[in-house]
């Protein structure tokens, strides 16, 4: 340590041993320091500044979350399987191309003459974008179809010929018909967007989206299927939607029937829909409203209400599911008001007060309580 | 950071990767992923090429397995490729956009920033402002050398490896940055003082 002596501050801030010690220190690091200031106390207060100079200067990192990596390593790991099972065919085949000479020459040609094509592509043929969802449509091409794409940074409105109204959102894009004709009423949706469907039981309403399928007969509702992300979510405002994958065997069964078939999404519930691996998760919306008209709204004030019948006036204000054991809750009293907080705030305070807790499964709130009889 | 549990663990991973162990390959992705990225974001601003450029390193990677060192120290090796990868793409990204090569090979972006909560004093607080802006203000590999050596806490032959340039390249880079920092850090602090005691 005795080179340490003759040190000055900047020495010190640029020494990796003491950088090591004033970022990371451990007991050795610690106790070897504090003999050697002992030693040397007039370093003292060279090597508190060096430390909180060390300390304070910091790097900008920029930030990713763990669910982008997650994303994009996802993505890779799909890919180097892919490759593999491509290897198996076409083994032994493999040779480094582009280390040949004329390989590289022709490369470069090829690689003009697709810019060529690319910037014709793009300049010319402009227009010729294939529709939204033609591929996999179900209807009749005779109709005549209007395509939208909001370039605009705010919310577009649509008005259909059967007195719905989509509420289109930026980047977004749709298709649908000018008249809806026959018995179903089908668009086509990439990105996000708001639906306030005009009720016609019989003539149900579908949205297809990035795989799924949305089925309402007069509701309104939020799809959000971004073209680069992985997953469809569906919320539900009011009345009653079905969604199902457009992968799904029963397709068409599904599409046709009168009956709501597939999974039932209620107000508040939300469905998030992973394409990757076909698999649904129903949840509850991130804020949920209530359902019910403004002069039905109750008044959230208890006083020495059984914790059940507090409950069963939010389950039916917010038009949700709540699912509790009733013999435990009903010698839970609660005095309360709760009319300002948010559903989720609401549960909060309800389960810290009868000391129970809740959980969201499947759509659902389910009440977990040991009751409060003691 | 103590780095030797880590450092074994990596070599392990490194081995069951090379043996062409899927999980293996997830797991050396995603542990180090953040590191990359954000030694990626030093090439380009676009963070979304950034993060294609390390799914292509490591779909790179994955194809030549069979030909990589088996004892490659892990961090640094993905380092040095990943900043040989992006220099290819930025320079024929450029090309491509017919834009001019000169700045974007110059291109190292670091901020250092001040933390407050360190601060217990105005002499550290000028001290450490103007160590801040000194360090924005150095050359681009001088700049690299600094942040490699003392914010990745990289050997001398790392940083050559990562850098592509010979262990005593990174030496004299280092000094220089050194000493030009300490000479200037020494100036302001001193012209500090002398208003200080002014004033």
């Amino acid at each position: 340590m005795d080179r340490y002596n003759d040190f000055s501050v900047d020495d010190f801030v640029w020494d990796d041993f003491f950088r090591q010690w004033a970022l990371s220190p451990t007991p050795e690091t610690d106790s070897l320091w504090d003999d050697w200031i002992d030693a040397n106390p007039e370093m003292l207060g060279k090597v508190e500044q060096a430390k909180a100079v060390v300390l304070s200067l910091r790097l900008h990192e920029p930030d990713i979350s763990d669910a982008e990596i997650n994303q994009v390593v996802k993505r890779t790991v799909g890919r180097i399987t892919e490759v593999d099972e491509g290897n198996l065919r076409s083994a032994g085949r493999r040779v480094p191309v582009f280390s040949i000479p004329w390989m590289q020459f022709a490369a470069s040609i090829a690689f003009i003459m697709l810019l060529g094509w690319a910037v014709y592509s793009v300049m010319i043929k402009r227009e010729e974008k294939p529709q939204l969802g033609q591929q996999d449509s179900m209807i009749e091409e005779s109709n005549s179809f209007i395509e939208k794409t909001n370039t605009s940074s705010q919310t577009m409105q649509l008005d259909l010929s059967d007195g719905s109204r989509i509420s289109l959102a930026p980047k977004g894009r749709i298709r649908y018909p000018e008249r809806f004709e026959g018995e179903r009423r089908e668009v086509f949706l990439e990105g996000e967007a708001f639906f306030d469907i005009a009720k016609d039981a019989d003539h149900p309403f579908l949205v297809y989206a990035n795989g799924l399928v949305t089925k309402v007969l007069g509701t309104s509702f939020r799809i959000k299927a971004y073209g680069d992300s992985h997953e469809v979510t569906v919320e539900v405002k009011t009345g009653k939607v079905a969604v199902f994958a457009q992968s799904d065997p029963h397709l068409k069964e599904k599409v046709e029937d009168k009956q709501f078939k597939g999974v039932v999404l209620t107000p508040n519930q939300k469905i998030i829909y992973a394409r990757d691996e076909v698999k649904m998760v129903k949840t509850l919306v991130e804020k949920p409203e209530m359902v019910v008209s403004k002069a039905e709204i109750p008044q959230f004030e208890f006083e020495d209400t059984p914790a059940n019948e507090v409950f069963n006036t939010i389950a039916k204000a917010y038009g949700i599911d709540i699912l509790y054991d009733e013999t435990l809750l009903k010698d839970c009293p609660l005095t309360a008001r709760l009319d300002s907080q948010t559903l989720h705030d609401k549960l909060n305070i309800i389960c810290k007060a009868v000391e129970s807790s809740y959980e969201i499964i499947d759509g659902q709130v389910v009440i977990h309580s040991k009751g409060c009889r003691n | 950071m103590d780095s030797t549990p880590s450092f074994s663990n990596d070599r392990l991973l490194w081995q069951d990767f090379l043996a062409g162990e899927v999980r293996a390959f997830e797991k050396l992705m995603s542990d180090n992923f953040r590191l990359l990225f954000q030694y990626g974001c030093k090439f380009s601003k676009d963070r979304e090429l950034v993060k294609d450029s390390i799914q292509d390193l490591f779909l790179v990677l994955w194809e030549k397995r069979g030909n990589l060192n088996p004892d490659a120290a892990v961090k640094p090796y993905l380092m040095a490729s990943l900043r040989r990868l992006m220099h290819r793409q930025v320079s024929s990204r450029a090309w491509v956009g017919g834009e001019a090569l000169q700045e974007e090979d110059d291109y190292f972006d670091i901020e250092f920033s001040v933390e407050d909560e360190y601060i217990a004093n105005e002499a550290i607080a000028v001290r450490s402002g103007q160590l801040e802006k000194l360090l924005n203000a150095l050359p681009r590999r001088q700049k690299e050398v600094v942040y490699l050596k003392f914010f990745q806490e990289l050997s001398r032959e790392q940083i050559a490896e990562v850098m592509a340039i010979s262990p005593q390249t990174v030496s004299n880079l280092l000094q220089i940055a050194i000493k030009h920092l300490k000479a200037h850090w020494k100036a302001g602090f001193l012209l500090f003082f002398l208003l200080h005691f002014l004033l």
